[in-house]
């Protein structure tokens, strides 16, 4: 999962559960989304996932 | 006996075959196979303790019957209708209904998560338990949110919601793909006073518009009436004009025959004139080729000739006054040398009578009687012929006394004649005496051209 690129759904902000849509086993899905720095991440944002928490949340940084 | 192992290997292979159909199972695309019995203990990649159970996703495996259970977990996308009653920020009493759909998660974790918690329940057990859940959640979520936040702030509402959810839905091994509120009622009609500002001002606004749109519409219906009024005038006058224009066309109609035929004759009028004009002009420029030309030729000629003529005629005059001049000169010369020559012959002869008659003069002087019988003597002839003379006029003399009648006829005449000289005498006398009284001097005359 770490390293995969995915878009922003769901405004991420410190303290704010964001959504990432990620491209995982083929298709694409929906996961919980933490700002891996202090930012705030607006929906269409490009972000990479940088930490993976199982099952379903990921740490993501801007994409670039 | 080929034929025995050959059936016999046949049969061992079909029962082979059905022993294989028996042991193998596969997972549909929508299911997970949960495969727990002796053996069914390996690790997952993601999960690196050991599940205690296999999962299966996307393809078949071999379960031995006895030995090992397998479940499916159906993946497959659920949908549970929400009923809530709760209770906003502002503590307003409020009915939402919505609908939530979910599903198992694709992961491992997830569906090992689901697995243990929903595998063998029935689906009204798990729509009750997601309803609950949702519903507990839900409230929750209202109660933290303003009506108006959830009326018009979308995005705040499904971060709540995530925010609310993501920890319940990790445990449950469960994705939510939507949470749809579908209707937000209110007992105390708050929602509806909430708008009722809103609502006058736009049907206040509506009814003045419509009661701007209905007086713009009147207006442009008089107005449209009054354009009507006014077409129809102007068409009632176009027509009367028009048919006043056919009337009159109508008329100019009927008298375009004779007014066709009148242009038509004064056209071949005017054509025939301009035909006299031609023939006029042909005539006149004839006459001028073969009258005029010729004439003016001749009179040239003719001027020609006569100044010719004249200018010969004044060459030959002046040499003819020429030589009359020359010739008069030379007769004046003449004619002068002649006369001073007769002059001289005059003068001469002047003299010479001059000479005589003063030689006469003293003859008569001494002796008159002679000089007068002289003069008479010399004069008698004429006497005579003078009295001969009367009978002259005289037509026819008849003379009584035959020859002695002439004899005397002519004696009496030469008698006047004698008494003639007589009476010539007596005036000589007379003259005598005169000239003895006044000394007259008889000289010759001085000849004035000499």
């Amino acid at each position: 999962m770490v390293g995969k690129r995915g878009r922003v759904i769901g405004r991420i902000a410190p303290g704010i559960v964001g959504e990432v849509m990620l491209p995982v086993r083929g298709a694409t899905e929906a996961f919980y989304a933490y700002p891996a720095t202090d930012e705030v991440l607006e929906v269409g944002t490009q972000v990479v996932v940088v930490e993976f928490d199982p099952p379903r949340t990921v740490y993501v940084a801007r994409a670039f | 006996m080929l034929w025995t192992y050959l059936i016999i290997a046949a049969v061992a292979v079909v029962v082979l075959l059905i022993l294989f159909r028996m042991v193998w199972r596969v997972a549909e695309p929508n299911e997970a196979l949960i495969i727990s019995g002796l053996g069914a203990h390996s690790s997952t990649d993601q999960v690196n303790e050991t599940l205690g159970f296999k999962i299966v996703v996307g393809r078949g495996t071999a379960v031995l019957p006895g030995f090992q259970t397998v479940r499916r977990l159906p993946l497959d996308i659920r949908a549970t209708p929400l009923t809530v009653t709760c209770v906003s920020s502002q503590g307003i009493p409020l009915h939402i209904k919505g609908v939530t759909a979910y599903k198992v998660g694709d992961d491992y974790g997830s569906i090992a998560n689901a697995a243990r918690r929903f595998l063998e329940q029935s689906d009204e057990q798990v729509m009750g338990t997601i309803h609950e859940l949702f519903a507990g959640h839900l409230r929750a979520i209202v109660g933290s949110t303003t009506v108006e936040e959830m009326l018009h702030d979308r995005e705040t509402l499904t971060t709540n919601i995530r925010g609310s959810l993501a920890g319940d839905m990790e445990k449950l091994g469960l994705v939510v793909d939507s949470l749809q509120i579908q209707e937000i009622d209110d007992e105390s009609g708050y929602i509806k006073n909430l708008g009722r500002p809103q609502a006058a001002a736009v049907e206040a606004a509506a009814r003045i518009a419509q009661a701007e749109r209905d007086r713009e519409a009147t207006e442009r219906e008089q107005a449209a009436a009054a354009q009507k009024a006014a077409a129809v005038r102007q068409s009632s006058i176009a027509q009367a004009g028009y048919q006043a224009e056919v009337d009159q066309a109508k008329s100019k109609a009927s008298q375009a025959g004779p007014l066709a035929e009148a242009l038509a004759r004064q056209e071949v009028v005017v054509a025939e004139t301009e035909t006299a004009k031609l023939n006029a002009s042909l005539a006149e420029k004839q006459l001028e080729s073969t009258v005029l030309k010729p004439a003016d030729a001749e009179a040239y000629k003719q001027r020609t000739l006569a100044q010719a003529a004249r200018d010969a005629q004044i060459a030959a005059a002046e040499a003819n006054a020429r030589e009359v001049q020359l010739r008069g000169e030379a007769e004046a010369k003449a004619t002068e040398l002649t006369g001073k020559a007769e002059a001289s012959a005059v003068q001469a002869k002047a003299m010479a009578e001059a000479a005589g008659i003063k030689a006469r003069a003293e003859a008569l002087a001494t002796n008159t009687e002679a000089v007068v019988a002289q003069q008479l003597a010399e004069a008698y002839p004429e006497i005579v012929s003078a009295a001969a003379g009367s009978f002259e006029k005289v037509g026819n003399m008849v003379v009584l006394n035959g020859a002695q009648g002439i004899e005397d006829t002519l004696v009496k005449t030469i008698t006047m004649g004698g008494s003639g000289f007589a009476l010539a005498k007596q005036l000589i006398d007379s003259l005598a005496a005169k000239k003895d009284d006044e000394k007259p001097t008889l000289e010759p005359v001085p000849d004035e051209s000499a």
